[in-house]
């Protein structure tokens, strides 16, 4: 196990006479001087690999292949409009195939144009009815409102009906025969109408004088009936009238010898 | 220095392709250099610098100079290096290292005993850092590799000096240690020494 010292002069960046004056002392860190100076010294002879010339012919060429993220960021509008070359859309498409960055930047701008109208949801109908602002009907709106129209059509019928001018019989009304008939026959029904309700009205009143003198000679009989058998029973001893039957037998249950034996028991 | 680095970012951002060069010749060599050691493989390298060279293009307008352009260069390809490095290190061939994925970092001398051995070496030393840690192994790479400084490491990775330098020390320890361990369990304990020999690695 190395006391340490050999790797805190090597970081100290002590020189190698320092190194070697410790090793000297410390077996342990003299090993480990010994493996670190062969490792560095193995490494020491090597020489770094040619770069091709081919490989520095195709990285002068990278400007001409590709755009950097900041020349896509200026080509992607323009792209989307087609307003770029075809060597900017090659060199634009080979740098979209390699930052993942700038490809979802592009696909993002271009799925808006995908994008379609949103179907509403079912109750957006419902909710905007139920907010929309009352309005002040005008006098004229109320007027011509189908219920409001339907309404006043009935009326101004029934005004012009009243009048005297049904279209319907304004033809026949025209001559004055015609129009004198027709006053005689609603004299006449009119007179015939008035008749029968005056005789109705009598039949009625003749009715409830009869009801009415059924019903006083009924009370009189009634009174004079009461008062004769009121005299008749003050004049005789009174009789107890017989007890009905209260139980089953047909008998009477209670009578007046079994409820006295019943009480000479007790 | 950052200045004029963001001088010529600012000339590359709008357009200019001799300022584009220029960048790509300042720093093209470096950034294959990172990418081979975390690839060992031409076609990766490759591959995986123009990837980061088209981040750097594309991400020119968040450089503001506060830092080196080489560490923020590095800080982009970092994750892109990690994520192959993590890649091939699923792969059950990560462990060896063939003849071809080292020979271009190798000079080539007139002795071929001597290429031999730094060929084996070689090897050996990329075996062993696929079997230490990688935030140690990335250190290594970077700093003894391909030789950026603490100041850069530390930027690139956001990460102090002093942790820069202990994780330094400790890759390099624990990739001795690997080697020598690996050669003791096959039985041949001076094999490590005449390797420590030929690097002149000897305290």
């Amino acid at each position: 196990m190395s006391c340490g010292e050999i790797e805190r002069l090597f970081i100290a960046g002590a020189s190698p006479e320092e190194a070697r004056r410790h090793a000297l002392e410390c077996a342990t860190c003299r090993s480990l001087g010994k493996d670190v100076d062969t490792a560095e010294a193995m490494v020491a002879g090597l020489v770094a690999p040619a770069l091709p010339v081919s490989l520095r012919a195709a990285l002068l060429e990278i400007p001409r292949n590709t755009v950097s993220c900041e020349g896509a960021e200026r080509l992607l509008p323009a792209a989307m409009e087609n307003e770029i070359s075809d060597d900017e859309q090659r060199r634009l498409a080979n740098h979209l195939s390699r930052c993942a960055a700038c490809s979802e930047a592009a696909a993002t701008l271009e799925a808006m144009r995908d994008l379609t109208q949103p179907i509403p949801p079912p109750w957006l109908a419902a909710r905007l009815a139920a907010n929309r602002p009352v309005r002040e009907k005008s006098f004229w709106r109320l007027l011509l409102a189908p219920k409001a129209a339907i309404a006043l059509a009935y009326a101004a019928a029934v005004v012009v009906m009243l009048a005297g001018f049904n279209p319907a019989d304004l033809a026949r009304r025209v001559s004055a025969s015609q129009l004198g008939e027709n006053t005689r026959a609603a004299v006449t029904v009119a007179e015939s109408s008035l008749t029968d309700r005056i005789g109705a009205i009598q039949e009625k009143i003749v009715r409830s004088i009869q009801v009415w003198k059924g019903r006083a000679g009924g009370y009189g009989r009634a009174a004079l009936s009461n008062a004769v058998s009121l005299i008749w029973k003050s004049s005789g001893p009174k009789e107890r009238p017989a007890e009905r039957p209260r139980n089953r037998d047909g008998g009477g249950a209670f009578r007046e010898r079994d409820t006295t034996i019943t009480t000479w028991r007790a | 220095m950052s200045a004029e680095e963001k001088a010529l970012v600012d000339r590359c951002r709008a357009g200019d392709d001799d300022s584009w060069r220029e960048l790509v010749d300042c720093f093209g060599q470096k950034v294959y250099s990172v990418a081979y050691h975390f690839t060992l493989n031409r076609e990766d390298a490759e591959e995986l610098s123009q990837e980061i060279f088209l981040k750097t293009f594309e991400n020119l307008h968040r450089y503001d100079g506060s830092f080196p352009l080489v560490a923020w260069l590095l800080s982009l390809a970092r994750n892109l290096c990690i994520d192959r490095y993590r890649r091939r290190k699923r792969e059950k061939s990560f462990r060896f290292v063939s003849d071809e994925a080292v020979l271009p970092m190798l000079k080539s001398d007139d002795d071929p005993a001597a290429d031999a051995l730094k060929k084996e070496r070689t090897k050996l030393l990329f075996w062993a850092l696929a079997e230490i840690p990688e935030d140690l192994a990335e250190i290594l790479v970077l700093r003894d590799l391909d030789g950026l400084a603490y100041g850069e490491i530390g930027k690139a990775l956001d990460l102090p000096d002093g942790t820069v330098k202990s994780r330094l020390f400790r890759a390099r320890a624990e990739v001795a240690r690997r080697i020598r361990e690996r050669h003791e369990r096959r039985g041949s304990a001076g094999a490590f020494q005449t390797l420590a020999l030929a690097a002149g690695g000897v305290l």
